[in-house]
């Protein structure tokens, strides 16, 4: 390698100088990170929101209607195109008692797909009556799971005619991704401001439409949220949809009219058939009382005549007496009779038993005598067959044998053929046909033999049964006999069964006479119990009698008190009549006022609207987008001034390397090395240092800064849980870029300015630069009380300015940028307290209700003025308003305050740098600020105000004013008088309360949202809470910027003073070898440095100054303005830090100096 | 007569690593007061130690070192910053004046700290730079700055002048002026005066010269009639 002697060089370079190899690369690693890290903290903030509300699937739009959604609508909606899709929900606002107090819960239906919430705890409600709720607030109002809210109305409407049940069980807490941050929103019952939110499913609301509906939108969520690319789509599709809501609202009110006017009609045909009932019940009613009237003589006249029929009735009853008592002797009579008769045929009917008896027993023996002839007969037939059977049988044998003889003899006719033939055959002269016949004859024999020995056997078997008939047919006399005998029985057996039938004739004659003189005995019992009746009933009759006698007279009694009490009755209908005709009166003609109102309501009804809302009307939302705003703001700036000090101490450092060695450059010259390969090394080493740096700086600022910067936000938004850092390129190659071209560019310059000279040039000591006399050797009085170390010193300085400016620019610059991080602190943390302490100090607004009327505005003032709390109030008209100068447009809130006196209770009008405060005259317009400047008015500049129904008017803006918050353009209400000629349609009430009653700042306000005419109630010391919540996230940031500063002041001082130590080694140990102790050296170096950190302190506290004021304004959003202010501690912070890290370096400097050997001021000078 | 600077035995080892460089090696050599010595000897052969360790700003390794009967090697690093101050003026080879300071100040830089200085004016118009006292450095020759030096070493008063090779960056006849005014203040002011240098030509003018070879003492001659500057040449 014929570069190996370099090689080494370069190596053993970085190893001796390895601090000041350190100092450039930390220097470079610093600025590096802190440009490329904070640069990319916006985008990661915006990654890491966007990462977040993809995955909760987050919607792009919500549409608000103010007579709410259709299904129509949705389909509407979902046919617009670049809609994605369309969830339709139900929302309402309630009121529930945490504790002792009220509190307004937002109550929704969970969305489906969008706006996911996180299940923090339990879980999702799933049927109607359960809940989640909010994790953020539940723990603060100590609800638990498993706690049961009673939601109540906030309005006048009943809670049931929007939410199935009142009572909800919490099943769980969650987190919404419409929530990110503490805002809950606001609303126009309890305090006016959303407390908590909950979610529950649609069958817990019973409401007839939709009350909102969230869309997303088609390619929304490719795009990074927070970013013009997504805001363009969604815009576009925003504009589809606001497209047809004219037609949707259209189609919604005139469904809406015709139900209320449907209704209307309904209730008014009702109401003519209430009259027309009324009317009928009416004349009902006096018809029955004229009835009544006419009854109640009716019943007189009864009255009489009945007493009369007593009379006669009693009259009857004493006749009927004497026939009752002849009537029961008669009846006595006959029974005696009667009872003679009856014994008689008991008597009779006794002797008919008795012959009845002996008939049956004559005809139960014939019975059993017949019985046994049957018997007999039949005995005799069974007798007859068998001997005629035996007979048979005995013919049938004698038969059989004969045959079987016959046969067998044929049979040995047959044998003997058969004889013949087998002699014929067996003597061997049969023929053939012989042959045959022969075996023919054999089989016949063998066949009849068979047929032979059966017949035999049957014949045997008949043989078997022979004695038995022959025993048969021995008794056949016997038999003929016991047949005559049963001939002779029979007709015995006849005569007696006649003779009984006459008996039985006979008897059945007596029964019949028997039966007759039974029936008419019957009859006469009868007779008589029935005459025992007539008496009976007559007697019962009787006694009946007279009690109905008794009883006509008690009635006729009460007839009397009842006729006076009816009397009394129908005198009270007739007072009810005319009651009632009275009430039907006075209903009627409330139902035809009611139903006037109502058409008045209905005349009243406006034609809806829809809001439309993209995300950024999510205040959570929007306030997250302001801070990734902010950030990039800061990150415009704030680093590249951190990045323009390191790159340039980099650069001084790099630029004296290559002038302290000029003897090597010329030496290596001399030897014959090419420009190139002596630049090399110094080139490289710069590279090596600065490439190094970079990379390093790239890797840890860009994850560390923006993940410091998102945690921070964390805290505000402690929902997102994602932090996304992924390394943005950009802004790393910028960084890394300018950070190697800064210092490869001073490198090379200053070896191109060494290499032009010649190695003799070179090789000789730098000529010193001539001594001069500076200025201040011209002032006697101070030169002349200078020691020589002073002023070596002071020439010192004075002498190298590059280094002087060097050395001051990088301490300044650091000195700089701690103050413009306390100073971004003091200003931003400020504007919250200016804002609502010392401009605009009213405690509360109230918005009126634009309908309300004179009564109800009149009601509430008196109540206003009769609060002991309150210390003032006053009306006031707002409206944000478009205002005009030239082609510049703002919207600025249009301010006009009813009266001018005491206005200086509710804001404070002054100048922000005078301090001047002034009074709102009778022709003031009055600006805020910021608007001013944007729009580059100044005072007696005429402006164009836009009004509602887009009348202008022109004013002379008088005065400028301070202000941080939102912008303003106050009115004279005179002025605004004169130019429209109508008084200023207030729509807000501003009040202040007494200072004593600060604490009940929010009851005041409940009881004012109580009245209807109050829309919503704003409190100052809420808003001045949230600002500052808000933004006490950038003071973490802020802190990041200090430290940051702080290193890099540090780093910096460090290596100007190690530079600083190495050019003058030779001089120092000089110094020592003249016998200087160390302390009187180190003083003696000190002195500059304490110089330079004071001229560079100083210098900082301009720059920082300035630095701040442009990094405030860069930093400030459209809507607010920051504070100019740096306090004096941040001033004093900043410089107390400087020296702090000016005594630590001069203290490690101190060891450094130490460590000079004197032995170099014997070198000879290089 | 008691010798005014003495070196017994000195030794200093530089280690460096496994190597032990022993620059001096046991030098031995006694001074008079108000004499102007010659130290001679090639490069390398120990002159500068000598130089360092007499002059305080190193430390030996062994042996000791007595200068007015103080034995100076035993001394702390402060009490040796003591003698520096007080008892040594040093005139070195590059003459290291301050280039921010005028030859004046320069001077009155080294007399601020020191006990009983002489005028910086009047030494200045000594060493023949009456006029240029209000210049800086770099306005000056380099035999002007190399009387600054010694006017800076002189106006201290010290006990020892050391002069590192006093005219080796300086033109023949500069130097051979340099020298004269080293020797006429030795002459004139009884100052003893140690010049260091590898030029042995100059050795006629010394009272005593020290040859130095390898770290030791090869030879030590006391001249009884040193001779002026101006009649030598080299």
């Amino acid at each position: 390698m014929r570069k190996k002697a370099l090689a080494k060089d370069f190596r053993m370079e970085i190893r001796n100088s390895l601090n000041r190899f350190l100092s450039i690369f930390f220097i470079v690693a610093l600025g590096v990170a802190f440009f490329a890290g904070i640069r990319a903290s916006e985008p990661d903030m915006r990654y890491s929101g966007d990462a977040y509300f993809d995955a909760h699937n987050m919607m792009d739009m919500k549409i608000l209607s103010t007579l709410g959604l259709t299904e129509a609508d949705i389909e509407a909606i979902q046919a617009v195109e670049g809609v994605e899709k369309v969830e339709p929900g139900y929302m309402i606002d309630v009121l529930a008692l945490m504790g002792e107090s009220e509190r307004v819960i937002h109550v929704e239906s969970l969305p489906e797909t969008m706006n996911q919430v996180d299940v923090a705890e339990g879980r999702l409600p799933e049927k109607k009556g359960e809940c989640i709720i909010d994790m953020d607030t539940a723990a603060s109002y100590d609800i638990k799971i498993g706690d049961t809210l009673t939601f109540l109305s906030g309005t006048d409407t009943e809670l049931s005619e929007n939410l199935a049940t009142e009572e909800y069980t919490v099943v769980g807490t969650c987190s919404s991704p419409m929530y990110i941050s503490f805002n809950r929103g606001s609303t126009n019952i309890g305090s006016g401001e959303i407390d908590m939110f909950a979610y529950v499913t649609d069958e817990s609301f019973d409401q007839e439409v939709y009350s909102q509906a969230y869309v997303t939108v088609k390619g929304a969520k490719g795009a990074t949220a927070f970013t013009d690319s997504y805001r363009e789509i969604v815009d576009k599709v925003k504009e589809n949809v606001e497209g047809i809501s004219d037609v949707r609202c259209d189609i919604r009110y005139a469904e809406i009219m015709d139900e209320a006017n449907e209704k209307v009609a309904e209730a008014e045909s009702e109401l003519e058939e209430a009259k027309e009932e009324a009317k009928t019940e009416l004349d009902e009613a006096e018809q029955e009382l004229k009835d009544g009237e006419a009854k109640l003589a009716d019943g007189k006249a009864e009255l009489a005549s009945s007493e009369n029929d007593i009379r006669e009735a009693k009259n009857k009853l004493y006749d009927s007496r004497t026939t009752l008592d002849d009537g029961w002797n008669q009846y006595n009579n006959g029974k005696t009779q009667m009872e003679s008769g009856k014994a008689a045929l008991e008597e009779a009917e006794k002797t008919l038993g008795e012959n009845e008896a002996a008939l049956a027993d004559g005809e139960s023996q014939i019975a059993e005598a017949e019985k046994n002839l049957v018997e007999k007969e039949s005995e005799l037939t069974t007798a007859e067959q068998g001997l005629s059977d035996a007979k048979a049988l005995i013919d049938g044998l004698s038969t059989g044998w004969q045959q079987y003889q016959a046969g067998m003899s044929g049979l040995e006719t047959l044998k003997n053929q058969l004889a013949q033939l087998e002699q014929l055959i067996s003597a061997g002269m049969a023929t053939p046909e012989q042959i045959a016949q022969a075996e023919q004859l054999r089989a016949v024999i063998a066949q009849t033999e068979a047929q032979m020995a059966e017949i035999k056997a049957n014949l045997d078997a008949m043989e078997a049964m022979r004695p038995a008939a022959e025993e048969a047919l021995a008794h056949e006399a016997e038999i003929i006999a016991g047949r005559a005998e049963l001939e002779a029985g029979k007709s015995e057996l006849e005569a007696k069964k006649s003779e009984l039938a006459e008996g039985r004739k006979q008897l059945e004659a007596g029964k019949e006479e028997l039966e007759e003189r039974k029936t008419s005995l019957a009859e006469a019992e009868k007779a008589l119990a029935d005459s025992y009746n007539q008496l009976a009933s007559g007697e019962s009759a009787y006694i009946t009698g007279w009690g109905q006698v008794n009883d006509g007279e008690v009635q006729i009694r009460e007839a009397y008190a009842t006729i006076a009490e009816n009397e009394q009755k129908l005198a009270d209908g007739w007072e009810e009549y005319e009651k009632g005709k009275k009430e039907a009166e006075e209903k009627i003609s409330d139902a035809e006022i009611k139903i006037q109102d109502a058409k008045n309501e209905i005349d009243g009804i406006d034609k809806p609207s829809w809001y439309v809302n993209d995300r950024d009307s999510n205040s959570d939302y929007s306030g997250y987008s302001d801070n990734a705003d902010r950030m990039r703001a800061i990150g415009s700036v704030f680093p590249v001034l951190f990045f323009l000090v390191a790159a340039l101490v980099s650069l001084t450092t790099m630029t004296r390397m290559v002038e302290e060695q000029r003897i090597q450059i010329g030496t290596l010259k001399a030897l014959g090395y090419s420009k190139f390969w002596i630049a090399a090394k110094y080139v490289g080493y710069a590279l090596a240092a600065t490439l190094g740096g970079s990379v390093a700086g790239v890797l840890f600022g860009q994850k560390v800064f923006p993940y410091i910067i998102v945690i921070a936000y964390k805290i505000m938004y402690i929902h997102i849980p994602d932090v996304v850092i992924p390394y943005d390129m950009g802004y790393a190659l910028a960084a890394s870029g300018t950070a190697v071209l800064c210092t490869m560019a001073a490198t090379i310059s200053a070896c191109y300015r060494a290499l032009q000279a010649q190695p003799a040039e070179l090789m000789r000591p730098e000529a010193p630069k001539i001594g001069k006399r500076v200025f201040l050797e011209r002032i006697p009085w101070i030169w002349g009380n200078l020691n020589f170390t002073w002023k070596s010193t002071v020439r010192n300085l004075l002498r190298y300015k590059k280094r002087f400016f060097m050395t001051v620019f990088g301490i300044g610059g650091c000195m700089a940028l701690m103050i413009v991080g306390y100073g971004l602190k003091d200003s931003i943390m400020d504007i919250a307290r200016l804002q609502y302490r010392k401009i605009q100090i009213y405690d509360l607004m109230a918005v009126i209700d634009e309908d309300i009327d004179t009564e109800e505005k009149k009601s509430i003032d008196m109540g206003l003025e009769s609060d002991e709390r309150i210390c003032s109030y006053m009306d006031g008209y707002m409206r944000l308003s478009e205002v005009t100068l030239g082609d510049e447009k703002k919207d600025i809130y249009l301010y006009i305050p009813s009266e001018l006196e005491g206005l200086d209770k509710f804001v404070t009008f002054n100048d922000r740098t005078s301090g001047d405060t002034w009074q709102m005259t009778e022709d003031s317009a009055i600006l805020t600020e910021k608007a001013a400047k944007d729009m580059v008015v100044s005072v007696g500049d005429e402006i164009q105000i836009e009004l509602e129904d887009n009348e202008t008017i022109t004013v002379t803006v008088t005065d400028i004013c301070e202000n941080y918050l939102s912008h303003y353009i106050y009115l004279a209400p005179q002025l605004y008088e004169t130019l429209t000629g109508d008084v200023p349609p207030y729509n807000c009430i501003f009040a202040d309360l007494k200072e004593e009653y600060e604490e009940e700042l929010t009851q005041v306000g409940e009881e004012l949202l109580k009245n209807d005419g109050i829309l919503t109630v704003s409190y100052t010391n809420n808003m001045e809470s949230q600002l500052e919540d808000m933004l006490s996230v950038l003071d973490s940031v802020i802190v990041v910027l200090i430290i940051s500063a702080g290193m890099l002041a540090f780093v910096v001082l460090y290596n100007l003073n190690n530079i600083n130590i190495n050019e003058r080694k030779r001089e120092l140990a000089t110094l020592k070898v003249l016998g200087f102790y160390d302390m009187e050296v180190g003083n003696y170096v000190y002195r500059e440095n304490i110089l330079l950190t004071i001229i560079g302190a100083v210098a900082g506290v301009f720059l920082g100054k300035v630095l701040h004021q442009f990094v405030i304004q860069t930093v400030e959003v459209e809507m607010t303005m920051f504070g100019r202010n740096i306090n004096m501690p941040s001033y004093l912070y900043a410089i107390g830090f400087t020296f702090l890290f000016s005594l630590l370096v001069n203290l490690v400097m101190y060891f450094k100096l130490k460590k000079i050997n004197m032995v170099e001021s014997l070198k000879s000078v290089e | 007569m008691e010798a005014y600077v003495k070196l017994e035995n000195v030794t200093k080892i530089y280690r460096m690593g496994e190597i032990e460089i022993r620059a001096a090696d046991g030098i031995d050599f006694e001074i008079m007061k108000g004499e102007f010595v010659v130290i001679v000897g090639p490069s390398g052969a120990g002159k500068t130690t000598v130089l360092n360790v007499l002059g305080g700003m190193d430390t030996v390794t062994g042996g000791s070192i007595w200068v007015d009967g103080k034995d100076i090697s035993k001394y702390s690093s402060t009490e040796l910053t003591g003698y520096r101050r007080d008892d040594i003026g040093f005139v070195f080879q590059f003459y290291n004046l301050i280039s921010n300071l005028t030859a004046l100040e320069n001077v009155e830089l080294a007399l601020q700290i020191c006990r009983d200085p002489l005028s910086a004016s009047s030494v200045l118009k000594d060493v023949g730079l009456g006029d240029r006292m209000k210049n800086f450095p770099a306005q000056l020759s380099g035999g002007e700055q190399q009387r600054v030096s010694i006017a800076r070493a002189l106006a201290k008063n010290p006990k020892l002048l050391l002069c590192d090779e006093p005219t080796g960056a300086l033109d023949y006849n500069t130097g051979k002026a340099i020298l004269k005014l080293l020797q006429d203040m030795c002459r004139e002011r009884g100052m003893t005066v140690i010049v260091i240098t590898h030029n042995s030509a100059i050795a006629p003018m010394a009272d005593r010269v020290i040859k130095i070879k390898n770290g030791k003492v090869s030879e030590v001659t006391v001249n009884e009639n040193p001779v002026s500057v101006e009649t030598i040449e080299w």
